[in-house]
């Protein structure tokens, strides 16, 4: 017997309402970008404006998939992202479980430490990463990005993984000490596999931080050969006539890779909350 | 023996930490190179003069702070920023908190909700800016065709290029993307409320935003107090909705912190003074961390 429902049936009716309202608001800019994607050029000076187009097009998509320079830069973007986030998960990983493992109580203020990397704000790297960059003669490559945007995936990620890791209970590592289990296997065999769904969510964090960064994209490369996709995007824009229609295709491209990983990842959180119910 | 004495608590206390930080001393590494030691570069460039015609550098101690506390731009950024902090701040609190106590209050649809709610959070900057560029165009954006259609407007108006408008345009674009995030933090919030606590204030006659105001509220402070210093952070912090949607413009309306310093390092070359001006953005950063941290103790003492 739900006792708020009993109290308040028109409440939950006018949350639902609400939702459903909100629901609408925050999902429309999506639509109306997929239905401008496939609107050909004509219906977008019609008056009264159209909403949905009424002679669907794929010419803006092919436009920019023919675009040479688009699909390097989402290749560059792809790249830039999956090495970032490799990294990152591979520092993170034992350096969480060192910490929070093993340094037990004494890691907390090192955690802490690298926790509050976050709160520097961008600006700070604008000119210091400028001029390293420029002297080692990374400025427009790739490897300089990557080096850019670990300072902000990599305090992220450990935090994220050193928080899956506190979850687990101890005890599952002590018995398998005492059945003679070596700390390469405990790790390997026990630790790894419970905090997979931790490890998961911090690796797409970072891709997704990754895939989107602008910023530094933005200051540390000017050449087709080490551009990302947003930064492209932000030269599009910066032509006198703006090609809305191509610019919603690309921008639909452009939020493919993160819907993926975004699905997978709610998927983790809701098993691991129902793992985490059985056992607890 | 006292060897062996060391070796033991090598072995049990200090020897398991130290093969803790060697676990973490490569992440370390990195950090200290792409983080620690550009944050110290950057406080040093701060006291320097860059000449960009020579690329020569010119110690001038705390020229480059009094020069931004006597530039008009700084100051017009300065305002700007606390303006654009506090409409994103009470924008995305006001919605996350409604939406989260809507999300909190049904049971069926929940994840389907949550997951169209999270969108705008995992949108790339870029996406959002293009997508509210096009939903404001004067001529052919849907807002405006919206509000003359429901008669709201007699003709279509400049969202982006009236320096009136052009900072609430951008603002509520910002909220767009950011609200989802604090709607998860007060969500997860409410979740630690008991629910006989808001049932006994119905049953008790408590009006509805008595109840909210004087139970829901408090209890939900630490939450409330975390979304805020987030969405604080993020606030200074921000750079690609703006720069993309407005440069700054019109007539600096919209020029935070974030796009002036940028302006200053990379179209004036004024390394020092850009320098200056992002150790004074982290100041007051550091400032808002501070005053979380205060009032996040004294509303979790009575608790613990």
């Amino acid at each position: 017997m739900s006792g708020r429902s009993r109290t308040a049936p028109g409440l939950t009716a006018l949350a639902y309402v609400f939702l459903g309202l909100t629901t609408v608001v925050v999902a429309f800019p999506y639509l109306w970008m997929v239905a401008t994607s496939v609107k050909p050029i004509e219906e977008f000076f019609t008056y009264p404006l159209q909403w949905l187009p009424a002679a669907p097009t794929a010419r803006h998509y092919l436009a920019v998939l023919e675009d040479s320079r688009f699909l390097r830069a989402l290749l560059n973007s792809t790249i830039v992202a999956t090495v970032v986030t490799a990294i990152s998960i591979a520092l993170a990983v034992p350096a969480a479980y060192g910490l929070v493992r093993l340094a037990g109580q004494r890691g907390r203020p090192m955690l802490i430490a690298i926790l509050s990397a976050q709160f520097f704000p961008p600006m700070i790297f604008f000119i210091p990463f400028y001029i390293l960059l420029a002297q080692v003669k990374l400025l427009n490559t790739l490897t300089g990005l990557v080096f850019a945007y670990l300072s902000v995936t990599l305090p992220i990620c450990t935090w994220m993984v050193a928080t899956s890791l506190r979850a687990l209970p101890r005890e599952l590592e002590e018995a398998a000490r005492i059945d003679g289990c070596s700390d390469v296997q405990i790790i390997w065999r026990i630790v790894l596999p419970i905090a997979r769904p931790g490890i998961i969510t911090a690796g797409i964090f970072a891709f997704v931080l990754a895939w989107q960064e602008y910023i530094f994209a933005l200051l540390y490369t000017t050449t087709p050969a080490a551009q990302t996709a947003p930064v492209l995007m932000f030269y599009y824009l910066g032509q006198h006539q703006i090609d809305y229609g191509r610019l919603m295709a690309a921008s639909v491209l452009l939020s493919l890779p993160i819907a993926l990983p975004f699905a997978i990842i709610q998927r983790h959180y809701r098993q691991g909350r129902n793992e985490g119910g059985v056992k607890g | 023996m006292i060897l062996g004495r060391f070796r033991r608590r090598l072995a049990i206390g200090t020897g398991r930490t130290a093969l803790g930080y060697l676990f973490a001393a490569p992440l370390l590494v990195v950090l200290t190179v792409a983080v620690l030691l550009p944050a110290l570069y950057n406080t040093g460039v701060a006291f320097f003069r860059y000449n960009a015609t020579r690329d020569t550098w010119r110690y001038n101690g705390f020229d480059n702070f009094v020069g931004l506390f006597q530039s008009d731009a700084f100051w017009n950024s300065f305002w700007v920023t606390l303006i654009w902090v506090a409409g994103n701040v009470g924008l995305q609190l006001v919605a996350g908190f409604w939406i989260a106590l809507a999300l909190n209050r049904i049971v069926r649809f929940r994840g389907a909700f949550s997951a169209v709610l999270l969108i705008p959070w995992v949108s790339s900057f870029v996406v959002v800016a293009v997508l509210f560029l096009w939903i404001y165009h004067p001529q052919l954006g849907v807002l405006n065709d919206l509000l003359l259609k429901l008669g709201l407007v007699s003709k279509p108006v400049a969202w982006l290029s009236s320096p009136e408008l052009a900072q609430v345009s951008l603002i509520m674009a910002n909220s767009w993307k950011f609200f989802p995030l604090v709607m998860i933090t007060l969500f997860t919030g409410l979740q630690d409320v008991p629910g006989e606590v808001l049932e006994a204030a119905e049953i008790d006659g408590a009006g509805r935003f008595q109840t909210l105001w004087r139970i829901v509220v408090p209890l939900l402070a630490p939450s409330i107090a975390t979304a805020v210093l987030l969405s604080t952070i993020w606030g200074y912090n921000s750079f690609t909705l703006p720069i993309i949607m407005t440069a700054g413009g019109p007539l600096g309306s919209t020029e935070i912190m974030g796009l002036y310093i940028y302006k200053l390092a990379f179209d004036a070359f004024d390394f020092g003074g850009a320098a200056a001006a992002s150790i004074v953005l982290f100041v007051q950063i550091l400032a808002m961390v501070a005053l979380y941290l205060r009032f996040a103790d004294r509303e979790l003492a009575p608790a613990g």
